[in-house]
């Protein structure tokens, strides 16, 4: 056979990048019949109206304003910028970690394009080329939009900006967000060549999903917390007041890149008053300090956007080599298969016991587990949801947590602290429910199934009820601490009680078999959403302040625990009932043709 | 009532498109019938209505004189079901899926135990049994749907392309088993391409071409049509358009030729 020639190489080369870039954006997971066009369409929007939405919600202070003075717009900018940097780092390494298994040679690659005459070098820079592309058109899509928007509308009401300072403006904020996006992507990159050189071929595979995981909860975690962030916290950081927390630091390097481009041209701009309108009328004292303000931090800026420019390489470099380094080989099929694990033995052992006489419940049980620990979709829903949880979390610890051991003087926070992880859990396993474990794959359970669900249902509860202990078991330091030995213990054992309830809530209108059903998305998201969000909120603070009230006496915690088993056994006996009656299970069920969901056959008149 | 499968006058209509017309079979306890057909003549569709994966455009299927209709589930647990396609749950071990089939299935904990270990072992898979079934080879897995369709005992087999991907021994075993199960009295749908296979297993045989069935009957009765000849050369007869020489002698061409 005929080595390919340079040519013929590069052509190689580029067909095999697509054919990466396409495996990389390629979305099979939910469904076997997904159009990959469509999903991603579908993704585009919902990023892109988040981000003109968060755009237009951070500029309605300057788009109100009837006379926007450039000293205090140059500082309250500071806060926005802020959030957009870290907006895009987290969400370009969310990306690179929710592709995280295809970020290196697969065995599949293997397989597939071994055997042709292209050498093994040719692959693995075209797979690197792959995520360089997709690194870099999501960041550039993701910011496009806002790096116009905002400077637009940050100037649009200080008179006197001309044309040019606004292009710079957007020149300036594009370059410094794709810029962060891509040190996000490059920094996900990098950790993983290092764990992967560091643990070497055997291990690596066994912790990769852990790492994983965990690298999720933290980028959802610092997505969260970001717009919590004032711009008075952002002048104490860069000024040094008071030294910044570590995850921190990256988002204020690029801030002090943006500033450094083209801070002044806002913080410069003279004020230009509109016919009429006197100077008097203009608080042009509060303008001056805001502008010395700004103009303190300028150094420290320019001090930050030095770490930028050497960070930025040093991140990218690290990705490239520990890629070509780790990537130099095609993967051997046999290799990266995890031994399995004696702990999983025992904890199978252990839940057998216990279940001996359930088949069908030991079936709901494990295969629980096993799908919310190893399918990748799954865990990445758990992640975001523990996430969502340790963001109010950090939240309220931030605030102080309880002052004193008095506990009418404790924060509802404190007790929301499990509630909320609690019920992000929950949902997230319900969630995961209608998310099948391997769409391909469901005949098998289809084939096998006796037609009741009950018992199947019954194991899955229990395994979400696995996960609640452990997480109550990991809280209880934290708890101890705050609330000390007593109140833990009635907190927990609340918790349980609570998580039950919510859970067979949860489960009470739940039709299908978990893991083995089509996925049908929801029909309106835009209202279910913020619906699930004001009910996780409304939910926590109303059940932290009852066992606020509650834990106060022995009395009263008896008598909320008794309600709670009273509301669970209410919801369980209800669900019986409901249960008793048999019906056929709908595995295939798909959603509606768009143009029905549109409602658009509705308005249709037929004339004879 | 006469125990075994009965399919009658089955269709299936994709938009107005049949897949599968006018398809009547019949399989009694202790036989083995085999479903032939070239690529898109309509077996996969049968087989699938026949699990009771696809539910069927018209026509009825009967298993012991039943509609399975009305009794999906009872019908299930009778099947044993060898799909052409080896997809299953690649995060779990062997051992995990098949606990899961058998959990399912209400086996006993210590007979599904018990039979999971024998049947690893015998289909040679005892050391990849704990090993996630994303690094099983096509031939390990379609070992792991040998065993889930067997695990239950069942009274009908659905096995379609059984063979593909298997080794030289586990094949081998496969085709002893087969006629084992049907002396057993258990009812075989062997659906293949392997006419080898198929000649040398199946008593009966059924050869579907453009959804419809073009012949069936007893092996012999089908050789003597074309006196005497092979059942590959009653197929050729049957469902090959093309001239299968010439096509070949096209090929060959088109592999030789260079810029």
């Amino acid at each position: 056979m005929n080595p390919l020639g340079s040519d013929d190489g590069a052509t190689a080369f580029r067909l095999m990048t697509r054919l990466f870039v396409r495996r990389l954006i390629d979305n099979d997971l939910i469904s076997p019949h997904a159009d990959r066009h469509e999903s991603l369409a579908v993704a585009y929007a919902l990023v892109l109206s988040l981000a003109v939405f968060a755009t237009f919600f951070l500029s309605t202070n300057y788009l109100a304003a009837f006379i926007q003075l450039p000293g205090p717009a140059a500082l309250s900018a500071l806060s926005d910028r802020f959030l957009f940097i870290a907006a895009s780092i987290s969400i370009s390494a969310l990306a690179a970690l929710l592709v995280w298994d295809a970020l290196a040679l697969e065995a599949r690659d293997a397989a597939v394009l071994g055997p042709l005459p292209i050498a093994a070098r040719t692959i693995t820079r075209a797979k690197l080329a792959a995520a360089m592309v997709f690194g870099a058109a999501l960041t550039v899509a993701l910011n496009t939009i806002p790096s116009v928007l905002y400077p637009a509308f940050l100037t649009l009401n200080i008179r006197g900006t001309h044309g040019t300072t606004i292009l710079k403006l957007i020149a300036a904020h594009a370059t410094t967000v794709t810029t962060a996006g891509l040190f996000g992507f490059f920094g996900i990159l990098a950790i993983r060549g290092i764990l992967r050189l560091l643990l070497g071929e055997q291990a690596f595979p066994r912790a990769s999903s852990t790492i994983q995981s965990a690298l999720v909860v933290s980028a959802v975690t610092a997505l969260l917390l970001a717009p919590t962030v004032r711009a008075k916290d952002v002048r104490i950081w860069v000024g040094g007041a008071d030294a910044p927390p570590w995850p921190v630091r990256p988002v204020l390097w690029y801030l002090g890149v943006n500033e450094t481009f083209a801070g002044r041209l806002v913080a410069e701009t003279p004020i230009v008053l509109p016919p009429r309108v006197s100077a008097a009328a203009i608080p042009t004292r509060g303008d001056e300090m805001a502008r010395s303000l700004y103009r303190a931090l300028l150094p420290q800026f320019a001090s930050l956007a030095r770490t930028a420019s050497l960070s930025f390489p040093l991140v990218t470099a690290l990705a490239l080599t520990t890629f070509l380094w780790t990537n130099r080989r095609l993967p051997d099929r046999s290799a990266g298969v995890p031994a399995p694990s004696r702990i999983r033995t025992v904890v199978r052992k252990i839940a057998e016991r216990h279940t001996q006489d359930d088949p069908e419940a030991q079936a709901g049980f494990f295969f629980t587990l096993q799908t919310l620990i190893r399918s990748a979709p799954h865990r990445t829903i758990i992640a975001i949801a523990v996430a969502v949880g340790l963001t109010h979390a950090l939240i309220v610890l931030a605030q102080g947590g309880r002052n004193s051991m008095e506990m009418r003087s404790t924060p509802p926070g404190v007790f929301g602290i499990a509630i909320m992880l609690l019920l992000s859990l929950l949902g997230a396993v319900s969630h995961a429910a209608t998310v099948p474990a391997v769409p391909a794959a469901n005949w098998t359970i289809r084939m096998a199934w006796r037609g009741d669900e009950r018992r199947y249902l019954a194991g899955v509860k229990r395994a979400a009820m696995v996960l609640v202990a452990l997480l109550l078991a990991l809280l209880l330091p934290l708890h101890l601490a705050l609330l000390g030995i007593a109140k833990t213990i009635a907190h927990s054992l609340l918790g349980l009680l609570f998580a039950t309830t919510v859970l067979d809530a949860l489960f009470f209108s739940y039709r299908k078999l978990p893991f083995a059903c089509s996925y049908v998305p929801l029909e309106n998201p835009k209202v279910v959403w913020p619906a699930a969000f004001a009910t996780l909120l409304f939910v926590t603070y109303g059940f932290a302040n009852a066992e606020r009230w509650a834990l106060q006496t022995p009395a009263r915690a008896l008598a909320l625990a008794a309600t709670l088993g009273a509301i669970a056994l209410l919801v369980r006996t209800a669900d019986r009932v409901r249960r008793r009656e048999r019906w056929p299970v709908n595995f295939d069920d798909r959603p509606g043709l768009a143009t029905q969901r549109l409602g658009l056959l509705e308005h249709i008149t037929i004339h004879d | 009532m006469q125990a075994g499968l009965e399919a009658r006058r089955l269709a299936k209509y994709y938009s107005a498109i049949a897949a599968v017309r006018d398809f009547n079979l019949t399989l009694r306890p202790g036989t083995i019938l085999g479903l032939l057909g070239p690529n898109g003549s309509g077996k996969s569709t049968t087989v699938a209505m026949l699990t009771g994966l696809r539910e069927p455009s018209a026509g009825q299927i009967l298993f012991d004189g039943h509609s399975i209709t009305d009794r999906m589930v009872e019908y299930k647990a009778r099947v044993g079901y060898v799909p052409e396609d080896a997809h299953l749950y690649t995060f779990l071990s062997g051992r995990e899926q098949l606990d899961l089939i058998g959990r399912l299935r209400r086996l006993p904990t210590d007979l599904r135990t018990r039979k999971i270990t024998t049947l690893l072992d015998l289909f040679g898979l005892t050391s990849a049994a704990d090993q996630p079934i994303s690094g099983y080879s096509k031939g390990m897995r379609q070992k792991i749907l040998i065993v889930s369709a067997l695990l239950h005992d069942p009274d009908l087999l659905i096995l379609d392309e059984p063979e593909s991907g298997l080794d030289l021994s586990a094949s081998l075993v496969l085709r002893h088993l087969i006629p084992i199960l049907a002396a057993r009295g258990k009812m075989i749908l062997y659906s293949s391409h392997v006419l080898d296979y198929v000649e040398r297993l199946c008593g009966a045989v059924v050869v579907l071409h453009r959804g419809r069935i073009v012949a069936e009957g007893p092996v012999r009765q089908l050789r003597a049509m074309i006196q005497g000849g092979s059942l590959e050369d009653v197929i050729a007869q049957l469902v090959t358009t093309m001239d299968p020489e010439g096509t070949a002698r096209d090929i060959a061409d088109v592999v030789g030729q260079h810029a």
